[in-house]
C-alpha cells in the first residue's frame, strides 16, 4: 500500500469519526437505559454498551481522543529517547555514563506511586479531559528509557562510520550531522518504537483508571474498551466489543505504511 | 590491572544504581497516598485493631528517614526485612517464586526472539506487501497482554509462556524486520549476491554479523517488556511468581517486598545492559 | 524454500507451546475433599489474632467454639457447651461443657482448656480484636468451677454476648497451635503461601449426625488462594471447585447460561451500597460546599433524583433490590416495615432544591450565592457494579443540572482520603453487614466514633438528629427488653430515612454457585453463607 493510500485512509477514518461525534443526536454520555448491551439497530448502528450508551459514538470519540493523545505521547517519548541516546553518544564518557545510569534507573523505579502522587495533587473535580491530558503527558515522560540505550548504542556505532567522518571533514557541525544524517539512520529503531508505544500507552492509560487517573467517565477510553476483552462475560454478550481492537489494528497498519517507505 | 579497573567500575555502577533505585522506591512509596491506611478501617469489627496497629507503625516509621533506616536494618538481618502484608521474611516469600518467574521469562524471551526471527527473515526480503504479511504481529501488538492471557486461559490451551512469547515476538518482530531490511540494502551484500553467494551464506556471514550488535542492544528493551508483561500474565494464570507478588505488594503498600523486587529488576536491567555490548563493555558505560 | 522452512519452524514452535495445557498449576484433589477459592491469604492461623475475613474463615472451620450462631434461628446454639445461661442482670454467663470431649490429637477437653482460651483472648498481651466486644475485657474474669462448668463474670451487660463466644476458639491449655490441634471440625495441615490452605477432618470431632455418623462428612477442605475470577469460574465449570461463595452479577448471567442448575440468586443480602456527602467540620472543602452537604433538603433531593430501579437493573443485571434503609429486608428481625420513605421522583427533587434556595439557569444548577453546584463521587476501583452505579448517578444528576465527576481510587488511597484527611466531597461505597443485630453496627451510628462516616469523631453531636441517634443506640445497647430495642432501632431507621446522611442505593443480592455434585448445601444470606453447615456437606459418590 502506498503512502498516499495510507494517508488518505487515515484521514478518511478521522473525518468519519469527527462527523459521527459532531452529528446531533446521541452523545457519548447519553444512556438509553432500556437498551443495555443491545445489538445493532436503526437507532444504534453498532449496538449499545453495558450502560446503554451508543457504541458508534463512543468508539468514534475514543478513536479521536486516543489517536491524538497516544500518538502525541508516543512521538514525545520517542523524541526524548532519540535525544537522550544521541546526546549520550556524542558526550564525553562520564556524561554518557550518567545518562545511561539515569535511563536504567528510570526503567526500574515503580512509577505507579508517582502517578498516585500526581493524582492526589490534582483536584478531585479535575475534568475528564484535563485528567486524560495529564495522564498521557506523564506516560510520554516515563516511556523514553526503554529505547534510549538502543539509540545510544546505535548512535555510538554510527558515530565512527565513514560518512560521519566525511561530513565532519567537510565542515558540518555536530548538530547538523546528527539532525540531517544520523537520525535518519536511526529510523529502524525509532519508528518501531513509536509504533509500539501507541497501543502500549492506550492500555497503560486504561490501567491507570484504577488509580483515578486516565480518561474519566463519561468520556470513552480506547484502552478501557480494549481491556473489556479480558472479561469472558463481556465477550459472550456482543461481538461488537471487538470493534475497538479491529480499528486499532487498522490504525496501526496505516501508521506503519505511512512511516515506512514502501 | 586494566581488567580489574573495568570490573571495579562495572561493580561500582551496579552499586550506585541499586542504591538509587532503593532510595527512589522508598521515597515514591512513602510519599504516595495511602501508606498508613487499610481497607479494614471501614470494617466496624476490625477497625479499632487495625487503627492501633497502623498507628504504632506510623509512630515508629513516621518519616521517610526512619522508614529507610528500618529497611536497611531489615536487609542487614539477611532476610531482606519482613513483609507488611504477610508478616514473614521477604526472602522466604521471594525465593520459591523467583525460580518460577525466571523459567517463564527465560523461555518466553528465547521463544519470542526465535519466532520473531523466523518471521522477520523471509518477510524482510519482500519488496511489497511487507505491512500486510506482518499484520498478524500488528494484531498481537494491539491486543493487551491481559486479554490475550484470558483468551488462552478460557480456551484451556497455552499458558503464560505462550502469551509472553507472543507479546515479545510482536515487539521484537518490528525491530528485527527493520534491521534486516536495512542490512539487506548494504552495498557489500549486493556485491556478495552478484558474486553468487547462497542465501544461507549471505545470512550467516554478512547479515547476521551486521545486525547482531543492534540486536544485543535491544535485549534490554526485550527484558523490560517481558518484566512488565509478566505481571498481568501471572495474575491471570494464577502463577505463584514474582510478578504476582509485586502487583499485590504495590496495591497493599508492602514496601519491603516491593523494594526487594525493584532491586532484583534493577540488577537484571543492568546486567542486560552489559551484555548489550560485550565487545564494548570493556570501554564504554 | 528456506523462507518457508523458517516460517514453518516458527509456526511449529508456537503450536508446541500452545499445546501445553494452561492448568498446570492445579493441585490434585484428595478424595472426599471439598475445594473452592478464597480471595487472598489468611494473615494468621492463630484464632485469637484473627483480624480479617480469610483468617476468620479458617477459624470458622477449625475452631471449636462454645456456642455457634445458627443463621436459620438467628440464635447462638450450643456447640462445645451443652447448655448455657445468662443471669438476669446480664453479668454472669454460665456454661456446661459436654462430657467426653477431645481435641484432634486425642487429649481431653475440659473447663481448664476453656478457661485458658477465654483468658488468653481477654488478655491485653494477646491484643485479640474480639476482646473489644466485651467492652472492658480487663475486668472480665473466668472461673472453672469443675471440669464441666465455666463461669464468665462481666463488669456490665453486653448485648449479644452469646455471639461473641462464636468467635473464641477453644485451644489446648498452654499449647496454642495455630490451628493444627483444634476442637473444631477441621485442622490445618498444609499451607502454601499464595497457593492454598489445606484442612483435614478432625477425627475426634464431637458432633454426630442423626444416624450416629461422625461429622464432618468431608475428609477435608482445600481453599485455593485465587484473586482472578475468570480462573475461578473456569475451574468451577470443569469441576475443580465445588462452589463459588459470591459471584459478580455479570459472571452470574454468564454462568447461568452455561449451567443454570448450578447458580442461585439468594435474594437481597444484608449488605448495602450507599452514597454519602462529607459533612465533617474538618473537611478541606469551601464553605459554600459544606453548606450544600449539611442541608437536609439538598441530600433528600439528591436521593429523590436517583433512579434506584435503574441501578439495580443495569449495574447489577437485576440482581439487587432498591434500598432506602440501612437494614436489609433480609434481616426480618430488625427491618422496619412501617418506614416513611421519601417520594422518589425528579419533580419532587427539583421542588426540594428550589425550596432550599437553589436555582436552575441555562441547564445548570446554582446555589443561593451563585456558585455552580458540582461535586465528585469517590469510589474504589475493582468493583465494576459500583463504578457503573457512579456513572448512572452521574447521568441522574445531570438531569438536575449538577455536574458530577467520578473518581475511582485504589483502597488505601481512598481510605486515607475518607478517614484520615477528610478530603472528599461524596463517596459511594458498600457496607458489609455480617451480624444482623444492629448493635454490631453501633460504631457506625455513634457520632463520637471514627467510623461515623459522614462526620467522624465528633466531640459532641453537631445536630439534634445525630444526638437522637446516639440516644437510641445507647438505649438498644443497654436494654434487655427486645421490644424496647426494636423501638429504638426503628426510630434510628426513620431518622436516617428523613435526614439521608447515607443515601442508600441498593441491597446487592447474594449470588452463588453450587456444584450439582455437592450434597447437603443449604445456602443462606447470613454469614458465613453457603458454608455455614460445611460439616454436613459432601460430594456425591463419596461415602464418609
Amino acid at each position: 500500500m502506498s503512502r498516499r493510500f495510507a494517508c488518505t485512509f487515515l484521514t478518511l477514518l478521522v473525518l468519519v469519526a469527527t462527523v459521527i461525534v459532531a452529528w446531533p443526536g446521541h452523545t457519548y454520555a447519553t444512556q438509553d437505559r432500556d437498551a443495555i448491551m443491545a445489538g445493532s439497530s436503526a437507532e444504534h448502528w453498532t449496538g449499545t454498551d453495558d450502560l446503554g450508551r451508543d457504541r458508534t459514538v463512543r468508539v468514534a470519540t475514543a478513536l479521536l481522543l486516543g489517536l491524538v493523545c497516544a500518538a502525541a505521547a508516543s512521538a514525545i517519548s520517542t523524541s526524548i529517547a532519540a535525544g537522550v541516546g544521541t546526546v549520550a553518544a556524542f558526550s564525553p564518557g562520564p556524561v554518557a555514563s550518567v545518562l545511561m545510569l539515569l535511563s536504567d534507573l528510570f526503567l526500574t523505579l515503580p512509577w505507579l506511586f508517582l502517578l498516585m502522587i500526581v493524582r492526589s495533587s490534582l483536584p478531585l473535580n479535575a475534568s475528564p479531559m484535563h485528567s486524560a491530558a495529564i495522564t498521557f503527558l506523564i506516560l510520554a515522560a516515563l516511556g523514553w528509557p526503554a529505547c534510549a540505550r538502543a539509540v545510544y548504542n546505535g548512535a555510538l556505532e554510527l558515530r565512527g562510520s565513514d560518512w560521519m567522518i566525511q561530513g565532519r571533514a567537510n565542515g558540518l557541525r555536530t548538530g547538523q550531522l546528527v539532525r540531517q544524517y544520523l537520525l535518519p539512520h536511526l529510523r529502524p529503531l525509532l519508528v518501531p518504537q513509536f509504533l509500539l508505544c501507541v497501543p502500549a500507552f492506550l492500555v497503560a492509560e486504561a490501567n491507570l483508571g484504577t488509580l483515578g487517573l486516565g480518561v474519566a467517565e463519561p468520556l470513552p477510553s480506547w484502552g478501557g474498551m480494549l481491556l473489556e476483552l479480558d472479561s469472558s462475560a463481556m465477550l459472550a454478550r456482543s461481538s461488537w466489543v471487538f470493534l475497538p481492537i479491529v480499528l486499532l489494528v487498522s490504525v496501526l497498519l496505516l501508521l506503519e505504511c505511512l512511516a515506512y517507505e514502501v | 590491572m586494566r581488567i580489574a579497573m573495568i570490573v571495579l567500575r562495572k561493580f561500582g555502577r551496579i552499586v550506585v544504581l541499586l542504591s538509587l533505585a532503593a532510595m527512589g522506591t522508598i521515597l515514591l512509596m512513602r510519599l504516595a497516598p495511602g501508606y498508613f491506611a487499610d481497607a479494614r478501617e471501614m470494617d466496624v469489627k476490625y477497625a479499632q485493631a487495625t487503627r492501633s496497629e497502623l498507628g504504632a507503625e506510623e509512630k515508629a516509621q513516621g518519616s521517610v528517614a526512619s522508614t529507610t533506616l528500618h529497611m536497611i536494618s531489615g536487609f542487614l538481618h539477611g532476610n531482606l526485612g519482613e513483609s507488611r502484608q504477610y508478616e514473614i521474611p521477604v526472602s522466604d516469600l521471594i525465593r520459591p517464586r523467583l525460580r518460577v518467574t525466571a523459567l517463564i521469562l527465560a523461555r518466553g524471551i528465547a521463544y519470542g526472539w526465535l519466532l520473531a526471527f523466523c518471521a522477520a527473515l523471509p518477510l524482510s526480503t519482500l519488496h511489497k506487501g511487507g505491512t500486510l504479511f506482518g499484520a498478524p504481529f500488528t494484531v498481537l501488538l494491539a491486543v493487551p497482554s491481559g486479554a490475550m492471557a484470558t483468551f488462552f486461559l478460557l480456551s484451556g490451551r497455552g499458558g503464560p509462556v505462550l502469551v509472553l512469547t507472543l507479546v515479545l515476538a510482536a515487539r521484537d518482530f518490528k525491530f528485527v524486520r527493520q534491521l534486516l531490511r536495512s542490512a539487506w540494502k548494504a552495498p557489500h551484500l549486493l556485491q556478495a549476491r552478484a558474486g553468487g553467494a547462497r542465501p544461507d551464506q549471505l545470512i550467516l556471514r554478512h547479515v547476521m554479523p551486521n545486525i547482531l550488535p543492534n540486536l544485543m542492544a535491544l535485549a534490554t528493551l526485550s527484558l523490560v517488556t517481558a518484566l512488565s508483561a509478566i505481571v498481568p500474565i501471572e495474575v491471570i494464570f494464577d502463577v505463584p511468581g514474582v510478578g504476582q507478588l509485586a502487583w499485590a505488594a504495590a496495591m497493599n503498600r508492602d514496601l519491603p517486598v516491593l523494594l526487594a523486587v525493584t532491586l532484583l529488576m534493577a540488577a537484571a536491567v543492568t546486567l542486560s545492559g552489559f551484555t548489550s555490548n560485550p565487545a564494548r563493555s570493556f570501554g564504554a558505560p | 524454500m528456506r523462507s518457508i522452512r523458517l516460517l514453518l519452524i516458527g509456526a511449529a514452535l508456537v503450536a508446541s507451546i500452545a499445546g501445553e495445557p494452561s492448568r498446570s498449576q492445579e493441585v490434585a484433589r484428595i478424595p472426599g475433599e471439598l475445594v473452592w477459592a478464597i480471595r487472598y491469604d489468611p494473615k494468621t492461623f492463630d484464632p485469637a489474632k484473627v483480624d480479617e475475613q480469610a483468617s476468620e474463615t479458617i477459624r470458622f472451620f477449625t475452631g471449636g467454639v462454645l456456642l455457634r450462631f445458627d443463621p436459620r434461628s438467628q440464635q447462638p446454639e450450643p456447640e462445645l457447651a451443652e447448655s448455657w445461661s445468662i443471669s438476669p442482670d446480664g453479668r454472669t454467663v454460665s456454661f456446661r461443657i459436654r462430657n467426653g470431649l477431645h481435641f484432634s490429637d486425642g487429649t481431653d477437653l475440659t473447663s481448664r482448656d476453656v478457661a485458658w482460651s477465654l483468658r488468653r483472648v481477654l488478655s491485653p498481651a494477646t491484643a485479640a480484636p474480639v476482646a473489644e466486644e466485651f467492652i472492658n475485657p480487663q475486668q472480665v474474669t473466668v472461673e472453672a468451677l469443675d471440669p464441666q462448668h465455666v463461669i464468665v463474670h462481666l463488669p456490665q451487660r453486653v448485648i449479644g454476648i452469646g455471639k461473641v463466644f462464636d468467635e473464641i476458639a477453644i485451644e489446648p491449655a498452654d499449647r496454642p497451635s495455630e490451628g493444627k490441634v483444634t476442637s473444631g471440625a477441621f485442622t490445618v495441615f498444609e499451607y502454601k503461601q499464595g497457593q492454598y490452605v489445606r484442612m483435614k477432618a478432625n477425627p475426634n470431632y464431637w458432633k454426630h449426625d442423626a444416624t450416629g455418623v461422625r461429622l464432618p462428612y468431608a475428609t477435608g477442605i482445600r481453599l485455593d488462594i485465587l484473586s482472578n475470577r475468570e480462573q475461578e469460574i473456569a475451574r468451577f465449570q470443569n469441576g475443580s471447585y465445588d462452589l463459588i461463595e459470591s459471584l459478580p452479577p455479570e459472571d452470574f448471567s454468564l454462568l447461568a447460561q452455561k449451567d443454570p442448575g448450578a447458580v442461585r440468586d439468594l435474594g437481597p443480602s444484608l449488605n448495602t451500597e450507599q452514597l454519602w456527602f462529607n459533612q465533617s467540620s474538618h473537611a478541606a472543602l469551601p464553605d459554600f460546599e459544606k453548606k450544600w452537604f449539611e442541608n437536609r433538603s439538598f441530600r433528600v433531593a439528591i436521593s429523590d433524583a436517583i433512579h434506584r430501579s435503574d441501578l439495580a437493573k443495569i449495574a447489577y443485571d437485576g440482581h439487587a433490590t432498591p434500598a432506602y434503609d440501612f437494614i436489609s429486608p433480609a434481616n426480618t428481625m430488625w427491618h422496619s416495615t412501617h418506614l416513611q420513605i421519601p417520594r422518589q421522583d425528579l419533580a419532587s427533587a427539583i421542588r426540594m432544591l428550589a425550596s432550599a434556595g437553589f436555582v436552575t439557569k441555562g441547564g445548570r444548577l446554582y446555589d443561593a450565592t451563585g456558585h455552580a453546584v458540582n461535586f465528585s463521587i469517590l469510589t474504589n476501583s475493582g468493583n465494576r457494579a459500583r463504578q457503573k452505579m457512579a456513572t448512572l448517578i452521574q447521568q441522574d444528576m445531570a438531569a438536575l443540572g449538577i455536574d458530577v465527576t467520578v473518581v475511582t481510587l485504589d483502597f488505601p488511597e481512598l481510605i486515607e482520603r475518607l478517614m484520615h484527611k477528610m478530603d472528599y466531597e461524596a463517596c459511594l461505597l458498600g457496607l458489609s453487614n455480617v451480624d444482623p443485630d444492629p448493635n454490631a453496627m453501633a460504631n457506625l451510628w455513634r457520632s463520637s466514633s471514627p467510623n461515623h462516616q459522614w462526620n467522624p469523631s465528633e466531640a459532641t453531636p453537631s445536630t439534634t438528629w445525630e444526638a437522637q441517634i446516639d440516644k437510641d443506640m445507647d438505649t438498644q445497647a443497654g436494654s434487655p427488653n427486645p421490644l424496647e430495642r426494636k423501638r429504638a432501632i426503628d426510630d434510628v431507621q426513620q431518622i436516617v430515612s428523613d435526614q439521608q446522611p447515607f443515601i442508600y442505593l441498593v441491597y446487592p443480592n447474594l449470588l452463588i454457585a453450587v456444584s450439582p455434585r455437592l450434597a447437603g448445601a443449604e445456602p443462606t444470606v447470613f454469614q458465613p453463607g453457603i458454608v455455614w453447615n460445611v460439616t454436613s456437606m459432601r460430594l456425591q459418590g463419596h461415602q464418609p
